[in-house]
């Protein structure tokens, strides 16, 4: 017999605040984080390497240990801080996150790609003398999961699954089957990433980086599902989900957010750097499935889009299938950037406050739907309504897709 | 180079790299027990003195025998005598 899950806990490090009620209320002002970043510049770029940046204080950056602290590049810093609040959320104590009946589960592109980058720059222009003891552990896939295990004393499974842009929902997926195998009573699950010009300059390369017209301020440079997309921006930040069986949230009177009804992953079997419509929807019946949910109970879907001129069709037109125009669908990336491995995670914790806050967000630089994007509930503005069943999903590099589908309990 | 320059620069190191308040860097105090570093900490102690005074420690047997901070000291006044060539001269 399978447990249910729950999501007791939620932390977030995103380049619109620390905290998801901020974050809520900077998107619902309109605020873009998309920015030019001083020096950010790399040869054969066709113009500025737009990003989303997450500026962090001494005091914010402090608050973790200094032993703790040195083995975490910024993907894994992001991942500890937003860790550390969704565990304080859930009011799980410190004894029972040691007890080894917690784990955690925390993806990411490709560990710190600022760390490795240097790694390689020392070792070839400086040699051994020159490299420091903790490059290689802030350089790892694995190094966001490793560091929050040790920042909270985590005793369970560590894991780090790393699928690029599906990475933090992948993570979410994970550590939902393992507790609802039993294996596990709590996992802290999320997805943490940082932006660096060489990521910027890997979706540049591939034509996929936005660079807006001229007289276009770089905060409407990412136009998912518009006529007039021309990619995405990279973003970075962390978020991180408690999650728990139910029957013991419910054992100790926690605040449930949200419960896990149903995941799926899959891969389209062919595609290196495309999205793949057919596979996608498949994820999304699947999950569907898994959750014993009909598409018209869905409320509200929060969608991957990065505007990109491929991807976004290739959502949409599953979307279509499946919802058509009955269920309100928005991305959140044209304000947040696209934060990569981190994005389905932050992304959600933004609709667990849609839900709370009664308002359902819009797709920001959504002005004219594209006609391969149409067809669909589009939320150009904020619209008033509680979801209660939630669908998000996210895609990868590699074909990879991942759909989660929550209830919203409070 | 003075022992003064090269205590000064040693606890720059030190507030800096590990975060440790100046107050607390006197000579007696143990690496370990005292300032808490840890054989991490003394991997990059060896790549922060090599960058600020030039010297490859790595392969240096006297480093290994290096307990208090008033030691990282004295091997650093001792090189800097012996090898005077070897070392960066700080800048003023």
């Amino acid at each position: 017999m399978l447990k249910s899950v729950v999501i007791t806990g939620c932390g977030i490090v995103s380049a619109l605040g620390l905290r998801r009620e901020e974050l809520f209320n900077r998107l619902l002002a309109g605020e873009s984080a998309v920015r030019e970043m001083p020096g950010w510049t790399l040869p054969g770029a066709a113009g500025p390497l737009l990003t989303a940046p997450c500026a962090l204080s001494q005091e914010t950056i402090r608050s973790i240990d200094r032993k703790l602290r040195r083995s975490m590049a910024p993907v894994a810093l992001f991942a500890a801080l937003a860790a550390k609040n969704a565990a304080a959320e859930s009011g799980l104590d410190e004894s029972f996150l040691a007890s080894g009946y917690v784990g955690c589960a925390i993806g990411s592109t490709l560990g710190s790609p600022h760390a490795i980058a240097q790694a390689f720059q020392i070792l070839t222009q400086q040699g051994l003398e020159a490299l420091p003891a903790q490059q290689f552990f802030q350089s790892v896939a694995h190094t966001a999961a490793f560091n929050v295990a040790n920042c909270l004393g985590l005793r369970g499974q560590t894991l780090a699954p790393c699928s690029a842009c599906a990475s933090g929902l992948q993570a979410i997926g994970v550590a939902y089957d393992q507790i609802r195998l039993g294996r596990q009573t709590a996992m802290l699950a999320g997805g943490a990433d940082e932006a660096t010009p060489a990521v910027a300059g890997t979706f540049e390369q591939l034509f996929a980086l936005a660079h807006p017209a001229d007289d276009t301020p770089a905060a409407q440079a990412q136009r998912p599902f518009d006529e007039h997309r021309t990619g995405l921006t990279v973003g970075e930040g962390a978020g991180i989900f408690m999650l728990e069986e139910k029957e013991h949230a419910l054992a100790r009177g926690a605040k449930i957010l949200m419960e896990i009804r149903g995941y799926a992953t899959n891969a389209s079997g062919s595609q290196t750097s495309q999205s793949d419509a057919t596979a996608i929807r498949s994820c999304l019946e699947s999950a569907l499935a898994d959750a014993a949910l009909k598409p018209s109970e869905i409320d509200y879907i929060n969608a991957h889009a990065t505007g990109t001129r491929q991807g976004d069709t290739a959502e949409a037109t599953a979307l279509r299938q499946i919802f058509g125009a009955n269920t309100p669908v928005s991305s959140l990336k044209g304000q947040l950037g696209h934060s990569l491995g981190a994005s389905g995670a932050i992304e959600l914790a933004a609709t667990l406050e849609m839900a709370r806050r009664h308002t359902l967000l819009p797709t920001a630089n959504l002005t004219q739907v594209a006609e391969d994007c149409a067809g669909l509930d589009h939320l150009l503005e904020a619209r008033t309504a509680t979801p209660h069943f939630i669908v998000k999903d996210c895609f990868a590099f590699g074909g990879i897709n991942a759909v989660l589908v929550g209830e919203i309990k409070s | 180079m003075t022992r003064q320059d090269i205590i000064k620069l040693v606890n720059d190191v030190f507030t800096e790299q590990f975060e440790l308040e100046p107050e607390k860097l006197t000579q007696e105090k143990n690496l370990f027990e005292d300032l808490g570093l840890d054989s991490l900490d003394i991997v990059d102690l060896m790549v922060e003195l090599h960058k600020t005074f030039g010297v490859a420690l790595r392969q240096n047997e006297k480093i290994r025998r290096v307990h208090t901070l008033g030691d990282v000291y004295d091997f650093l006044e001792h090189y800097a005598a012996e090898h005077p060539e070897q070392i960066h001269e700080p800048e003023k």
